[in-house]
C-alpha cells in the first residue's frame, strides 16, 4: 500500500510550522534521581514565504535553536507540525534534506586539520552533488563567501569569520532552496558580522529562502523581511521590523551614561510615574540606563535628581529603535509563569 | 533496473568517496598512527622474544604466523576504538548533526568511515611483518602469493563492517569506551590471534565463528602459511559481513531515532 505524501508547494509558504512543541527530559540527583521535563518551545506557529528572510529573534534559552532542528530533521517534535516545501519534517525526512541548508554559529562542525576546499569535497559528496559539478560549484562558492586563494589552508588556521564563511558555503553546496542560519553571526568581530550579512543580503537577493535565528537586534533589522520574536519558547509578536517597532513608537528613550549606579537608584527612576521602563546595559566602567517614557514628555531633569549622587557622563534623547521594542516585548511578555513553570519535575 | 544499479553505481562511489576522506583524516592523527603502526611493534616485540623463550624460533612459519597474529592485534584494536567510537567521535567533533541530516545515507556514511578505520588498521600488519624482517630477519613469503590480497581484502571489509556494528550499538550506552577496553583482549585470545584455536575451549568455538576477526584472522594465515587455499575463510568474512551490515543497518535507524527523540544528536 503506498501513502500519499503532500508534493513540493510551489505557491505555498517555504516554511509552516503549527503549534510546534518540544519538551526535553532531564535528570537530577544521584541518590534520589528525579527526572525533569523542561518545556523549550511551547506551541510555536508561523509561516515564511519563498524568497522572504525570516528572523527569528529572542533571548538565549528562549527556544530558537530548538525551533530550528525540528524544522531541519534533526529533532522530532513532542507535539505539532511542519512542513519544509510541503514535505512533513517528521515524515519526508528525505525529501527535506534535500531541500535546505544548515549553518550552525561557532567554532563545531568542520575537520580542522584538513584544508576548507577538502571540506567542501566531503560535503559535496554528502550532499549528493554530481562529481563534475563538484569542482565548479566549490568554485563559485568560495568566491560567493570570499574564501578563493585560501582553500588549501588547513582549517585550523581560518579566522572565526572565515570559518563561518566556510559554513555557508558548505550549506549552499547542493544549491538549496532553503537555508536555515542558527546565529550564524555567533562570535565573529563587527567586520566578519558585517561581511556575513552582506553575504546573507546575497543570498536572498539570488532568491534564496532564509530563516535566520538570531539575539542581535539590528541585525534582524538591517537583513529580515519579516521578525518573528520568541520568549520563553512561545512567540510572542511577529511582523515588519516597523510593525514591532510600532509597540514603542509612541516613546522616547533617555539614554544616560553611568558610573556606579546602584540598584536603588535605578528603582527611584522606575517608580517616576512618567516612566515606563528602565533597562540597564553594563558596559566596561559604565552602565548605560535606557529609560522609557511617553513622547512630548520631559522628563530629563526629574532622571537626574532620581539618580542623586551617581556620577552621570553623557545624556541623550532619542527615537526608540527596534532594539527597544524587543527589549520592550521580552520584559512585558517574560517567562509570565516563570521558568519553573517550563521545568515540571517528575521523582522516579 | 537502469535506475537500480546507478543507485548501486552511486552508493558504492559514495562510500568510496567517504573512505578516501576518512583515510585522509587517519593519516594526520597522531592517536591512530600511534595505535596502528607503534603499539603493534611492541606487540610483535613481545611475542618474537616469548616463541624465543619457549625455544620455538627456529621455525620460520612459526616466527610468520606471530607476525600475522600480532598485526591482526592491531588491526583488531584501531577497528574497535576507531569503529566502535566512530558515532560518538563525531557527535564531539559537531559532525554527526551535519553527516545524519545530509542527503546521503548516513549508514553508507557510517560504512565508508569504518571500512577507512579497518584499512589503516592494516598498517599494523606492515608495520609488524616490517619490525619482523628487520629485526629478527623473519623471511616473508606466502604460499598463495595470489590470494594474500584477496584475503586482505575480505578480512579489511569484514572488518570494516564490524567497526560499523560496534559504533552503532556503543552508540546506545554513556560508558561505550569501558566496554571498547573491555572487548579489546578477548577478541585477540577467542579468534586465534595469539594461540591457536584448537587451544582454546570447546565451548569458545560458536563465539569464535560469529566473530568476523576469526576468519580474517584464518584467511591471511591461510593464504601465507596455510597448505590449502583459504577460500572458506575468505567467504565467512564476507557472509558475516553481510550479516553484520544488516544487523548495523537496523540499529542504526534505531538509534537514529533515538536520538532525535531525545536531542542527543549534539553535545551543545
Amino acid at each position: 500500500m503506498s501513502t500519499t505524501r503532500p508534493g513540493p508547494a510551489t505557491d505555498g509558504p517555504a516554511i509552516e510550522a503549527e503549534n510546534l512543541v518540544r519538551t526535553y527530559r532531564t535528570h537530577l540527583g544521584v541518590m534520589r534521581r528525579r527526572s525533569l521535563d523542561v518545556e523549550a518551545v511551547r506551541g510555536v506557529s508561523f509561516e515564511v514565504r519563498p524568497g522572504e528572510l525570516f528572523g527569528l529573534l529572542g533571548p538565549n534559552g528562549a527556544g530558537k535553536t530548538t525551533t530550528i532542528k525540528m524544522l531541519i530533521t534533526l529533532l522530532l517534535p513532542t507535539s505539532g507540525t511542519a512542513r519544509v516545501m510541503g514535505y512533513d519534517v517528521v515524515r519526508d525526512t528525505a525529501q527535506v534534506r534535500r531541500r535546505i541548508g544548515y549553518v550552525f554559529g561557532g567554532e563545531r562542525g568542520l575537520y580542522d586539520r584538513i584544508s576548507g576546499l577538502d571540506n567542501l569535497r566531503f560535503f559535496a559528496e554528502l550532499y549528493g552533488v554530481e562529481p563534475d559539478a563538484q569542482g565548479p560549484r566549490i568554485a563559485a562558492l568560495l568566491d560567493l563567501v570570499g574564501l578563493t586563494g585560501r582553500e588549501g589552508e588547513k582549517v585550523e588556521g581560518y579566522s572565526r569569520g572565515m570559518r563561518q564563511r566556510l559554513h555557508i558555503a558548505r550549506g549552499l553546496l547542493h544549491d538549496p532552496p532553503i537555508l536555515f542560519l542558527d546565529e550564524p553571526s555567533l562570535g565573529l568581530d563587527p567586520v566578519g558580522a558585517r561581511e556575513l550579512r552582506r553575504t546573507i543580503a546575497d543570498l536572498v537577493a539570488a532568491g534564496k529562502t532564509v530563516l535566520l535565528t538570531t539575539h542581535y537586534m539590528f541585525e534582524a533589522d538591517a537583513l529580515c523581511d519579516r521578525i518573528a520574536v520568541i520568549n520563553g519558547g512561545r512567540i510572542v509578536a511577529s511582523g515588519t521590523g516597523s510593525d514591532l517597532k510600532a509597540a514603542v513608537a509612541n516613546r522616547t528613550i533617555v539614554e544616560i551614561e553611568t558610573y556606579g549606579v546602584t540598584d536603588e537608584a535605578v528603582d527611584r527612576l522606575r517608580a517616576d510615574p512618567d516612566v515606563i521602563a528602565v533597562n540597564t546595559e553594563d558596559q566596561d566602567q559604565s552602565q548605560v540606563l535606557l529609560v522609557q517614557s511617553e513622547r512630548g514628555t520631559e522628563i530629563t531633569q526629574r532622571l537626574i535628581q532620581h539618580l542623586g549622587d551617581t556620577r552621570i557622563g553623557k545624556i541623550a534623547a532619542r527615537e526608540p529603535t527596534l532594539e527597544d521594542a524587543y527589549v520592550h516585548l521580552i520584559a512585558t511578555t517574560g517567562d509570565a509563569d516563570g521558568s519553573a513553570a517550563r521545568a515540571a519535575a517528575v521523582a522516579e | 533496473m537502469s535506475g537500480l544499479l546507478a543507485a548501486a553505481r552511486s552508493n558504492a562511489r559514495h562510500v568510496a568517496r567517504v573512505w578516501q576522506f576518512t583515510m585522509k583524516i587517519f593519516m594526520i592523527s597522531d592517536f591512530f598512527i600511534l595505535t596502528a603502526v607503534v603499539q603493534p611493534i611492541i606487540f610483535a616485540s613481545i611475542a618474537y622474544f616469548l616463541f624465543e623463550i619457549g625455544g620455538d624460533a627456529a621455525g620460520e612459519q612459526t616466527l610468520l604466523y606471530a607476525a600475522l597474529g600480532t598485526g591482526m592485534m592491531g588491526v583488531w584494536s584501531t577497528t574497535l576504538f576507531g569503529g566502535g567510537g566512530a558515532i560518538a567521535w563525531q557527535r564531539w567533533e559537531g559532525t554527526l548533526e551535519l553527516l545524519v541530516s545530509a542527503p546521503r545515507r548516513y549508514d553508507l556514511t557510517l560504512l565508508g568511515q569504518t571500512l577507512a578505520t579497518a584499512t589503516f588498521g592494516f598498517w599494523s600488519m606492515i608495520a609488524t611483518l616490517a619490525w619482523g624482517v628487520l629485526l629478527f630477519g623473519m623471511p616473508l613469503n606466502a604460499n598463495y602469493p595470489l590470494l594474500l590480497p584477496v584475503a586482505l581484502l575480505a578480512a579489511i571489509i569484514g572488518l570494516g563492517v564490524m567497526g560499523m556494528l560496534l559504533g552503532t550499538t556503543f552508540v546506545l550506552y554513556r560508558h561505550a569506551n569501558a566496554l571498547s577496553n573491555l572487548l579489546e583482549y578477548p577478541v585477540w585470545i577467542a579468534t586465534g590471534m595469539v594461540v591457536p584455536l584448537a587451544l582454546l575451549p570447546v565451548w569458545l568455538g560458536p563465539v569464535s565463528w560469529v566473530l568476523v576477526p576469526t576468519w580474517g584472522m584464518a584467511a591471511i594465515r591461510g593464504a601465507a602459511i596455510g597448505t590449502e587455499p583459504p577460500w572458506l575463510a575468505i567467504a565467512m568474512n564476507l557472509v558475516l559481513a553481510v550479516a553484520y551490515y544488516l544487523i548495523a543497518r537496523r540499529v542504526l535507524v534505531h538509534v537514529i531515532d533515538k536520538a532525535r527523540r531525545d536531542a542527543t544528536l549534539s553535545l551543545a
